[in-house]
C-alpha cells in the first residue's frame, strides 16, 4: 500500500470532519473517492498533501518527500505568468534536476503547446485545469491527489481532463475525489465512498456493485402502462412493479431466468407497443444512493 | 522560473515597482519644490489683503517636506505592495500550488520579503536622491554624510515595516486585512511614540531620521530605535515563517 490510514480523525472545534478514516490505497491504482458535499473528501486530501494536520489516528504514505502532489478543484495561478512559466516554476520547485524540456513535454501532453506562451489570465477553465495537471505531473509525483478535477468544467473540458487522468494510469498512484459518479466509474479501478467523515466502502468497482441491486427489468411502452402493470403483478415470478410515467415500468423479479422466458409474452398480450425492454444494470449511482442515503 | 524570479516578475509585470518608484520619486521632486515656493504658493491662494510671511526655507526643509509625504503616502504604498506579495494564503489555490511544492514556508516568505524590501529601499533612495538634487538646486547644500546616514536608517525602517507585513500576513488572511492590520500597528506605534522616552526605542522614529539628521540632530539619538528595528525585523520574520508553517490551508 502506498497510502494507509488508521482511524484518521480531523476535528474543527466541535465539528468532526473526518471520523476514523481507514484508507488503503494500492501503489499504482487509480482510486476514486466519492461522497456528497461535506463528506470530508477535501479535508482528507488536504491531510494527505500535508496542508492540514490530523487530530488523531495514523497515516503512512510510502512516497519520497516532495513526491505527493495535490491539484485543487479550481486551480489558479498568477494571471501575469505564462503557462510555460507556471509549469517551469513547478518543475524548479519539485524536480529541479529534470531538464527544462520536460516542461514542453507535459504542456504538449496537456494540449497546451500553442497556449504555453500566453498569460494564464486569458486561459479558459478547462485550460487552467489542464495546466494544473501539467504543473502537477511535471515533477513526476508518486502520488497525485486530484480534488474534483472535472466538476467545474463543460462536457468538452471534462472529457479532456478525464482523458489526461486516464493517461496517468501506471505512471503514478492517483487519488481523485469527485461527486460525479460517472467520472469515477470511467477512470478509477478502486472506489471509496465517504459520508459525514467516514469511509462507508472501499474496494474495486466490481466488488461494490456485486449483489447490491435487485434483479429487475426496465420496460418502456407506448400508452397507458397501468393495465400491463396489473397483469405483471399477477405473475408468480414478479415481486413488484413500479409504474413510472410516461409508460415506463420497473419490474422486480425473483428469478431472471423465468422473467426472460415469460416477460416478452406478457407484454405481447398487452397489445401496447413496446419501445424498449432491458435488464436493469447495477450502476454506481444506485449503490452510492443506497449507501449514502 | 524560480520563486525569486517570480517575485521580481510580480513587481515588474503588475506595475507595483512603478507605483513604489513613482510615489517616492514624485515626493522627492515635489518636496523641495514646495518647501522653496510654499510662501509664494500660499500668497497666491490666500484672501486678498492677507499677507502670509514664512521664514526663508533652509536646505533641511526640502528633505523634511519629502519625508513628511514619503512617510505617509509612500509608506502606504509600501504596505499595500508588501501585503499583495506576502499574503500568500489570500488565494487558497495559489497557496496550495506553492505550499505543496516547497520544503518550508521560509522558501516562499523570504524571496517575497527580500524583493519587496529591496524595491522599497531603492525607491526611497531614488526619492531621497531626487530630493537632495532639487534641494541643492533650489535651496542649498545638505550635509552629505548625515543625509546618507538618514537614508540608511530609512532603509531599516522600511525593512521593519515589510517584516510587520510578513508577520501580519501569517496571522490574518487576505491582502486588505493584512494591509489594514499593519497600518493599525504602525499608527499605534506612532501614538506610543508620544509617551515619554518610549519614542526613542520605537522603529517608527527612523521614518523621520533623514529629516532630523540634516537638521543637526545627533545620530546617536536614533541608535536605540535602529537596534530595536533590526532585532524586531529578525524576530518578525522568524515569527512569520513559524506561523506560516503552522497554518492549515
Amino acid at each position: 500500500m502506498i497510502i494507509e490510514s488508521t482511524a484518521l480523525t480531523k476535528r474543527y472545534g466541535r465539528h468532526t470532519a473526518l471520523d476514523g478514516v481507514d484508507l488503503s490505497i494500492a501503489r499504482g491504482s487509480t482510486y476514486g473517492l466519492v461522497g456528497p458535499n461535506g463528506a470530508g473528501k477535501t479535508t482528507l486530501l488536504a491531510i494527505l498533501a500535508g496542508l492540514r494536520r490530523p487530530t488523531g489516528g495514523r497515516l503512512d504514505i510510502d512516497a519520497r518527500p516532495g513526491k505527493v502532489a495535490l491539484l485543487p478543484d479550481t486551480p489558479q495561478f498568477e494571471n501575469w505568468l505564462t503557462g510555460r512559466e507556471v509549469v517551469d516554476l513547478s518543475r524548479n520547485l519539485v524536480a529541479p534536476h529534470l531538464p527544462a524540456t520536460r516542461v514542453d513535454e507535459v504542456l504538449h501532453e496537456a494540449g497546451l503547446s500553442d497556449a504555453a506562451g500566453r498569460a494564464v489570465g486569458g486561459y479558459s477553465r478547462g485550460m487552467l485545469q489542464r495546466l494544473g495537471i501539467a504543473a502537477t505531473v511535471v515533477g513526476e509525483p508518486e502520488v497525485l491527489l486530484l480534488d474534483e478535477p472535472a466538476s467545474a468544467l463543460d462536457p468538452a473540458g471534462r472529457r479532456e481532463v478525464l482523458s489526461l487522468i486516464a493517461g496517468l494510469r501506471g505512471r503514478a498512484t492517483v487519488l481523485m475525489s469527485s461527486h460525479i459518479l460517472g467520472d469515477v466509474q470511467e477512470v478509477c479501478d478502486t472506489i471509496g465512498i465517504m459520508r459525514t467523515g467516514r469511509v462507508l466502502f472501499q474496494g474495486t468497482l466490481q466488488s461494490l456493485l456485486a449483489g447490491r441491486t435487485k434483479p429487475a427489468y426496465l420496460v418502456r411502452l407506448r400508452g397507458d402502462a397501468g393495465p400491463v402493470a396489473e397483469k405483471l403483478r399477477a405473475q408468480t415470478w414478479v415481486t413488484g412493479v413500479d409504474v413510472q410515467p410516461p409508460g415506463q415500468l420497473r419490474i422486480i423479479v425473483d428469478d431472471l431466468d423465468l422473467a426472460e422466458q415469460h416477460l416478452a409474452g406478457v407484454l405481447a398480450n398487452s397489445a401496447l407497443p413496446v419501445i424498449s425492454m432491458t435488464p436493469e444494470a447495477a450502476d454506481l449511482e444506485a449503490v452510492f444512493l443506497e449507501l449514502t442515503s | 522560473m524560480t520563486l525569486w524570479r517570480l517575485e521580481w516578475a510580480r513587481l515588474i509585470r503588475t506595475r507595483r515597482l512603478l507605483a513604489l518608484f513613482g510615489a517616492y520619486l514624485f515626493f522627492g521632486l515635489t518636496g523641495p519644490f514646495s518647501a522653496r515656493y510654499l510662501s509664494d504658493i500660499l500668497s497666491q491662494i490666500s484672501t486678498p489683503g492677507v499677507e502670509i510671511k514664512l521664514p526663508d526655507p533652509v536646505a533641511a526643509d526640502g528633505i523634511a517636506q519629502f519625508i513628511s509625504n514619503a512617510s505617509q503616502i509612500g509608506l502606504l504604498v509600501v504596505v499595500l505592495v508588501a501585503a499583495s506579495a506576502l499574503a500568500l494564503d489570500a488565494r487558497r489555490e495559489m497557496a496550495i500550488f506553492l505550499r505543496t511544492r516547497v520544503s518550508g514556508t521560509h522558501a516562499i516568505v523570504l524571496p517575497a520579503y527580500t524583493a519587496t524590501t529591496v524595491v522599497a529601499a531603492t525607491s526611497l533612495l531614488a526619492g531621497a536622491l531626487a530630493a537632495w538634487y532639487e534641494t541643492a538646486v533650489l535651496i542649498g547644500n545638505l550635509p552629505v554624510l548625515r543625509l546618507l546616514l538618514g537614508i540608511g536608517l530609512g532603509f531599516l525602517h522600511l525593512a521593519f515595516v515589510v517584516a510587520v507585513v510578513a508577520f501580519v500576513a501569517n496571522l490574518v488572511r487576505g491582502v486588505l486585512a493584512t494591509a489594514g492590520v499593519t497600518l493599525v500597528v504602525l499608527i499605534l506605534m506612532s501614538l506610543l511614540a508620544n509617551f515619554g522616552s518610549l519614542g526613542r526605542w520605537l522603529p517608527s522614529a527612523l521614518s523621520s531620521a533623514m529629516a532630523a539628521l540634516v537638521r543637526d540632530t545627533e545620530p546617536g539619538v536614533f541608535l536605540p530605535a535602529a537596534i530595536v528595528a533590526v532585532l524586531a525585523t529578525v524576530a518578525l520574520l522568524f515569527g512569520a515563517i513559524w506561523l506560516g508553517g503552522r497554518r492549515e490551508v
